[in-house]
């Protein structure tokens, strides 16, 4: 069977339903059989008409990370798309409006910035869409239209999902619209093909599990509901906010409540208050948030509160840039805050592994009674896959909440040093389990205690019991890719860019290069053993993130002595598979040559 | 509350809490506090509240701040949370939004409450979270050593403010007045049957009820907030006064001279738990029709 | 040379991109612009014939690869109209609206398929063969051993039918008075040279006209041919060859002297002094013999873009004016036409 692998890019202006397109387009897709991997980017302005390009690659099989280039360019607003004309590859497609309504000066069409190597394909964009819709609002649809019917994709999930779509403005914006889709389409399908851009049939769907696309933050809102997750705190930040956009649509109809509150401080307080009453709770944030919530995650920590913060990170520090993708929280997630205070932490490396982590994060968080930080940033996301989820809910929502441990007559030890360290729990209501809970340091009673053994034995207990949490069930704390046993090159990688990584690998495999990628999802309590024995098999290391400092290499130079490269680009897009791939070979011929000698 | 009057002492008080069998609600530990300050009578004004309102020890909740008022949890046996400086409210927001049958208190002092925790007031009451909010105002940072406060009087000399405290001293009635708090109300340490009583009312009150307590710090305030200047000053609100009328509450908040004790204004409204179930009550209803 | 200067050049094919090479070669630091309606780079229509033995497509084609157009810096501005030239302005329109500033502009935008009116209602059941995406669109539809009937029969049309034949197709040729174009063929060698194709395997039909064409009845073959004569035939594909008609309309209006093609002296400048024009669009003045003539075939065109660019770029070089070159048999006894010659 044909593998698929294209990569279409729409760009446009907000008021020319970019995003609005690329979404039909990727959902049509999704509900084709393909799988789907998409990222939009949206301007930093609130409204207007800033760039918006959506990035959609359809694949027989899921795919890791978008492509460098794209197959095919859609362009609805010609001055934000030609810069992004070389992202077209050789042989590829431009998609364009050649029949304006206003005369331009020589260099504003698109047409004259195309490479040698790419198609055009002018199209009376605007005039169809006049002719069909009675407006130019429609000339995403008809842009849409055509290029369906160029590439001869089947006419019925466009249908259903444009359908939907416009469903709620009426049966005559709908009609209006598939004719619209119609009318280019045939335009499309009768224009004689000169590209390369072939679609092959899709996989048929594995059994037992459920294929949806959904964007990194919905998978952890589904993660987070299907977790059962009771009580949201929240206060908005880009991009975390369209979490909690969703959940206060989708977690009072479960029972839930939300409360948007007045600053990340009180977000993550009143996570840590409900948290301590017993409940499931969550907040959601990004850098400058999670910054504001670390003196808290701190009481969270020794008081042994079981909390939830999801984070997604973008460019800083600071304000820094909203709305560009970096992994430059890991820091602030793993040691933020006063004094040794230890947490867990979770790096999710894709969609699927957002709901996984977002659901997990809450077991963890009430068996090791402690704050866990599940780190997501921008791309991640907002980043749209197709995804498996398993037809039962893996999470244990009702999982032991606490164990009291309730004696008679005897002041409850909250803080009771045990065999795993973690102590007994009771929550307020429940009897004979009174106690208070504080930020001082304290003794088992939960009574202020400053004494240096006991400050030592406390210390201790907190950091000893996370470590069962590198052997939750059900969740990948570590993971090895690519060829086993010895290899030339390794690559450790963490977060969204393990998807890059991937890619990278899978090339440098092609091109007979020995390499083997390990992802680390879980950051803190860190899986040393698995990362020393990868360097034991590895002769060269590499360790591509998106900070500037090598913040996860700095985590793992604490765990290895073994020496290392690093990758560190702050472009605020996604890191390119070619500078990895590029790394991986100049590594591969060092480890060669090191073999030879 | 003509029979709140008379004086009353805090050993008269123990007694009568101690023969009432309700020195139980106190815990075994010791207060930190210095002799003398006002907070004992607080402590034994939630005591008795408890008491009088037949409220089971394990349903209530007690969160603290930082400062000196912040250890108060640990002297009453019911659960306690002992949090961050500044951010009673909030946690204690989240407390109650887990957990609505909870009786939950917050207390804290004046630095705790209007220095750093002054965001979270205007929210906890525009929400109307069902909490009780008991401010203990001394004017003066005492946990650290005495400090200026945001309601340290103008000309008040502190190691902070060894040339005087030019600071405007802020108007915390008023505040709590026009953030449309539910159950407003002002007393002092120095009676602490009036006290009482009105921890009573405020903890009674279905919604956010604040009470201001005048508190002297014995130890680094000799010459402002002293029992002696407290109890010249204060005097009782008059018994015409209508305490569903705000305005007028305004302008007796306004009288910082001779600070008015008792009950400034009370309203019914929705709480945040009311509401949230309204939310899940719509959601659930448009759910059924919704896509998702 | 200035380096602001800006060469614009109308039409994709021999003549023009003969001429960019020059142009590149003589100004360095110049922009060049070609303006085509096609999708494609400069590609060998000689080579079309390939698709009907040969896997291959149009990248197989393409006479530069794609390096060659960013090493020299010539952008090719596919699939955009020309719709009118301002020579006034020295601007041209594209339909989209764009307007192009040029600092000198060749016209070399060739000949389009002839089609006689009485035809232009079949115009939908023919078939040219002029473009990569016609020829693929012959390539699609023709069954193996396929049968074409060919209307008129021009020398483009005449290196198909000897391909088509090779390669066991079976070529039917109704003859016109385009039959050879555009060799002038004396009457006494007109026979020779249809024996000629009929030895090489070509079906010809010589004295009739078309009454109708009809797309066949299901299950029959695509294409259904009546003649005045009554005669009736059958074919799957009916490709009209009557010869090229200079492609130059949007020229009208332009102020430039215009006959049947562009009227251009020996040095191939038109009446207007910053436009040229050479290939299949052009007249050329022969002082010899008094008129203005087409010259045609691939050496001839290629030679007009090599002399435009240079009288371009401030040299004075002339068109020699050159006898016919005449269409023969050779020692194999094959019909051989020095148009079909490229490199």
């Amino acid at each position: 069977m044909k593998e698929t692998d294209i990569q279409l890019m729409f760009c446009g202006s907000a008021g020319d339903g970019t995003i609005a397109v690329g979404d039909i387009f990727k959902r049509a897709m999704a509900k084709a059989g393909y799988k789907v991997i998409a990222f939009d980017i949206y301007p930093p302005e609130i409204r207007g008409f800033g760039k918006c390009i959506s990035r959609v690659r359809v694949t027989s099989r899921q795919a890791y990370s978008l492509k460098q280039e794209s197959d095919l360019l859609v362009s609805l607003n010609d001055s934000y798309a030609i810069p992004h004309v070389p992202e077209v590859r050789d042989f590829g497609s431009v998609i364009y409006d050649n029949a304006p309504i206003t005369s331009m000066a020589e260099g504003e069409h698109i047409s004259g910035h195309l490479l040698p190597g790419q198609l055009p394909y002018g199209l009376r964009i605007r005039e169809i869409s006049d002719q069909t819709t009675g407006g130019s609002k429609s000339k995403n649809i008809v842009a849409l239209g055509y290029l369906a019917g160029l590439l001869g994709i089947k006419q019925e999930p466009f249908h259903q999902i444009i359908g939907d779509k416009f469903r709620h403005k009426g049966s005559a914006i709908s009609e209006s619209n598939l004719l619209a889709f119609d009318t280019a389409y045939a335009e499309g399908a009768s224009t004689f093909r000169l590209d390369f851009i072939e679609l092959g049939a899709p996989e048929r769907q594995e059994i037992g599990s459920k294929v949806q696309m959904m964007t990194g933050n919905a998978a952890v809102v589904r993660g987070c509901l299907d977790a059962g997750l009771d009580c949201f705190f929240g206060y908005p930040i880009t991009p975390a906010t369209s979490i909690m956009e969703r959940l206060a649509t989708e977690l009072p109809r479960r029972g839930g409540r939300l409360l948007q509150t007045e600053d990340e401080i009180s977000a993550i307080a009143a996570t840590i208050g409900a948290g301590y009453a017993g409940v499931r709770a969550a907040t959601a944030t990004s850098g400058p948030g999670l910054a504001l919530m670390v003196e808290m995650l701190g009481l969270g920590v020794i008081g042994e509160v079981p909390a939830v913060i999801f984070c997604s990170q973008r460019g800083g520090p600071s304000t820094g840039m909203p709305t560009k993708t970096e992994q430059s929280d890991l820091h602030l997630a793993v040691y933020g805050g006063a004094g040794d205070a230890q947490r867990i932490v979770l790096a999710p490396t894709n969609v699927e592994g957002a709901y996984r982590c977002a659901g997990k994060a809450f077991e963890m968080a009430e068996k090791y009674q402690t704050p866990v930080i599940v780190l997501l940033d921008l791309y991640l996301s907002n980043r749209y896959e197709t995804v498996l989820l398993p037809r039962q809910n893996p999470f244990e929502a009702d999982s032991v909440k606490h164990r009291s441990n309730v004696e008679r007559g005897v002041p409850y030890k909250r803080f009771a040093f045990t065999d795993d360290s973690v102590s007994p729990r009771t929550i307020p209501g429940e009897e004979g389990g009174i106690h208070v809970i504080t930020g001082l340091e304290h003794n088992e009673l939960g009574r202020p205690n400053d004494q240096s053994d006991m400050h030592t034995r406390m210390s201790e207990k907190r950091h000893k019991k996370l470590l069962a949490a590198l052997d939750h069930p059900g969740i990948t704390i570590h993971k090895r890719f690519g060829d086993q046993g010895r290899v030339d090159v390794g690559i450790l990688g963490w977060g969204s860019t393990v998807g890059e990584i991937l890619e990278a690998m899978l090339m440098a495999q092609a091109e007979g290069i020995s390499c083997s990628v390990m992802k680390v999802v879980m950051l803190s309590p860190l899986p040393n053993e698995p990362i020393r024995s990868f360097f034991d098999d590895c002769a060269e290391v590499l360790i591509p993130e998106l900070n500037y400092e090598g913040q996860f290499a700095n985590l793992v130079a604490s765990a290895v002595s073994k020496p290392f490269t690093r990758l560190n680009r702050v472009p605020g897009v996604p890191m390119q598979v070619a500078d990895i791939l590029e790394q991986i070979r100049r590594l591969a011929g060092r480890a060669k040559s090191s073999n030879a000698a | 509350m003509g029979n709140l009057r008379q004086p009353v002492y805090l050993e008269e008080k123990l007694k009568q809490v101690r023969e009432s069998g309700r020195l139980d609600i106190r815990s075994k530990a010791l207060p930190t506090w210095c002799p003398g300050c006002g907070y004992f009578s607080i402590v034994d004004g939630v005591a008795m509240a408890i008491n009088k309102l037949q409220i089971s020890q394990k349903d209530v909740t007690i969160v603290s701040g930082i400062g000196c008022a912040s250890r108060f949890p640990f002297f009453l046996d019911t659960y306690g949370f002992h949090t961050l400086h500044g951010r009673t409210l909030p946690v204690a927001t989240g407390i109650k939004v887990a957990n609505d049958r909870l009786t939950v208190l917050a207390v804290g002092g004046d630095g705790d409450a209007f220095a750093i925790g002054g965001a979270h007031i205007p929210h906890a009451a525009r929400r109307n979270v069902d909490i009780t909010y008991l401010v203990f105002d001394n004017g003066i940072y005492g946990l650290t050593k005495g400090q200026t406060s945001p309601t340290s009087v103008l000309g008040f000399t502190t190691s902070t403010s060894p040339y005087k405290n030019q600071d405007q001293p802020l108007n915390p009635l008023l505040m709590m007045l026009s953030y449309g708090t539910s159950w407003v109300g002002q007393s002092y340490a120095g009676d602490p049957r009036h006290l009482s009583e009105m921890i009573t009312q405020a903890m009674a009150h279905r919604g956010f009820s604040y009470l201001h307590i005048l508190s002297p710090c014995v130890t680094f305030d000799k010459t402002s907030r002293t029992y002696i200047n407290l109890k010249a000053q204060v005097r009782w609100l008059p018994d015409d006064h209508d305490s569903s009328d705000k305005m007028a509450a305004m302008k007796y908040a306004m009288d910082t001279d001779n600070p008015p004790i008792g009950l400034f204004y009370k309203e019914s409204r929705p709480t945040l738990a009311d509401n949230l179930d309204l939310v899940i009550e719509s959601a659930r209803g448009r759910g059924a029709r919704a896509t998702v | 040379m200035g380096s602001t200067q800006h060469y614009v050049i109308i039409g994709n094919g021999v003549a023009g991109n003969e001429a960019a090479f020059h142009l590149r070669q003589r100004d360095p630091e110049s922009r060049i612009t070609i303006i085509t309606a096609g999708r494609l780079l400069f590609y060998s229509r000689y080579e079309l014939p390939r698709l009907f033995h040969e896997n291959c497509d149009w990248r197989d084609f393409l006479v530069h690869p794609v390096e060659y157009y960013v090493d020299n810096r010539i952008n090719v501005r596919r699939n955009s109209f020309v719709t009118h030239v301002d020579a006034d302005r020295k601007k041209l329109m594209l339909a989209h609206k764009e307007e192009i500033h040029y600092s000198q502009l060749l016209v070399a935008s060739g000949g389009a398929s002839y089609l006689p009116a009485e035809l232009d209602e079949f115009a939908p059941l023919l078939n040219g063969f002029n473009l990569y995406s016609s020829a693929c669109k012959v390539r699609d539809i023709l069954p193996q051993k396929g049968k074409v009937v060919m209307l008129g029969g021009d020398v483009l049309g005449l290196d198909l039918a000897r391909n088509l034949v090779s390669d066991g197709y079976q070529v039917v040729l109704v003859t016109t008075e385009q039959t050879f174009w555009p060799h002038r063929v004396e009457s006494d060698e007109r026979a020779l040279f249809i024996g000629a194709l009929r030895d090489m395997g070509v079906e010809v039909i010589e004295g009739v006209k078309i009454e109708r064409i009809e797309q066949g009845a299901p299950g029959m073959s695509a294409r259904h041919i009546q003649f005045d004569n009554g005669r009736e035939i059958f074919a799957d594909v009916v490709m009209p060859f009557l010869g090229l008609l200079p492609a130059a309309d949007f020229m009208m209006g332009s102020g430039v002297d215009f006959e049947r093609g562009l009227l251009v002296s020996t040095n191939l400048r038109t009446t207007d002094q910053n436009i040229w024009a050479a290939g299949d669009v052009c007249q050329i003045w022969s002082p010899e013999e008094n008129q203005y003539r087409f010259y045609y075939g691939w050496k001839n065109v290629k030679k007009m873009g090599e002399i435009a660019a240079k009288n371009m770029t401030g040299e004075d070089i002339h068109w020699e004016t050159a006898t016919d070159q005449k269409l023969f048999i050779d020692k194999n006894r094959q019909l051989i036409s020095p148009y079909w010659e490229h490199d």
